[in-house]
């Protein structure tokens, strides 16, 4: 099927946004995801859109390395979040995205923009993924791979705490299935759990991920942030 | 100059395109082979990760 330029371009943007990210997290330097987002215009739209598709790890740097945001990106960030809501009949992964987003903003004390701004920290259902099977549930806990932070209190991690051993066995299953983008999301979230069985021999697992799948840089965002996780502190 | 339909067409397509993004269907899998598995154990020097047999492909025909 043919892809329109729009869904390119926003494709594109996307990757380098998340290139800028992970080369703000191998630097430490907030300046190398500087403000290179366009605000206004057909850029605008475009870059906004790729923001709210990147999500809460936009500002990744910030909450793992204690590096204050770039005010441009910061700036995009919240535009992103009030132009792009879940509407009300989206899948759980978009609401769910959309408030990690907005959690971002909380943690950096910053005031929500527009019709959010009256919202409370009240957490979308976690339904669907407690009764998901574990080929399922790595699959959407990879998606949801911004929620994984040293510190979070949600639903979903709560879900993902229970089920060492499931997600375990989904990245097992995602590095042998060469879905690169799942097993580093599953590998990042595992950094994070106890109970996950030593013979998983995870640290190998995310070496052969960063081999395979390591150009693609949603990929290496993910191991970025598994590499970072066990000294990450939360602002 | 663009339309209004024109932009809220505009806008309508990328929400759908971010809707997609953000709740994608697990793609399909490429499973590897024993070989590979192999390698990847001597390289990384006592991983277990893939030392066990490859997942059963279903049989053709």
């Amino acid at each position: 099927m043919e892809q329109s330029s729009t869904s390119a371009l926003l494709q594109g943007t996307v990757l380098d946004l998340a290139s800028d990210v992970v080369s703000a997290l191998r630097s430490g330097d907030h300046a190398r995801a500087g403000g290179t987002l366009a605000r206004d215009g057909a850029g605008g739209n475009i870059a906004r859109a790729a923001v709210r598709v990147l999500g809460a790890d936009t500002l990744l740097p910030t909450a793992l390395l204690r590096v204050p945001p770039d005010p441009g990106r910061l700036a995009v960030f919240k535009d992103a979040v009030t132009a792009h809501p879940p509407r009300a009949d989206a899948a759980p992964a978009v609401v769910w995205s959309h408030w990690a987003m907005a959690r971002a903003l909380r943690r950096l004390d910053e005031p929500l923009p527009g019709p959010l701004a009256g919202d409370g920290d009240t957490e979308p259902d976690a339904a669907w993924l407690e009764d998901a099977g574990w080929q399922s549930l790595t699959h959407q806990l990879a998606v949801l791979a911004p929620l994984a932070l040293p510190g979070e209190e949600c639903a979903v991690t709560r879900v993902a705490r229970r089920r060492p051993v499931d997600v375990a066995r989904g990245f097992v299953r995602a590095v042998r299935r060469r879905d690169w983008q799942q097993a580093a999301g599953a590998g990042r979230w595992l950094t994070l759990l106890d109970g996950v069985p030593d013979t998983l021999g995870l640290d190998t697992g995310l070496d052969f991920v960063r081999l395979m799948g390591g150009s693609d840089p949603r990929v290496a965002l993910q191991l970025e942030a598994a590499r970072l996780m066990p000294a990450g502190v939360l602002l | 100059m663009p339309s209004i339909e024109d932009a809220l067409e505009e806008v309508t397509r990328t929400d759908i395109e971010i809707e997609a993004a953000l709740d994608p269907a697990e793609p399909d899998g490429v499973f590897r082979d024993s070989r590979e598995c192999t390698g990847l154990a001597l390289q990384s020097g006592g991983g277990h990760l893939l030392l066990s047999p490859p997942t059963p492909r279903p049989k053709k025909g």
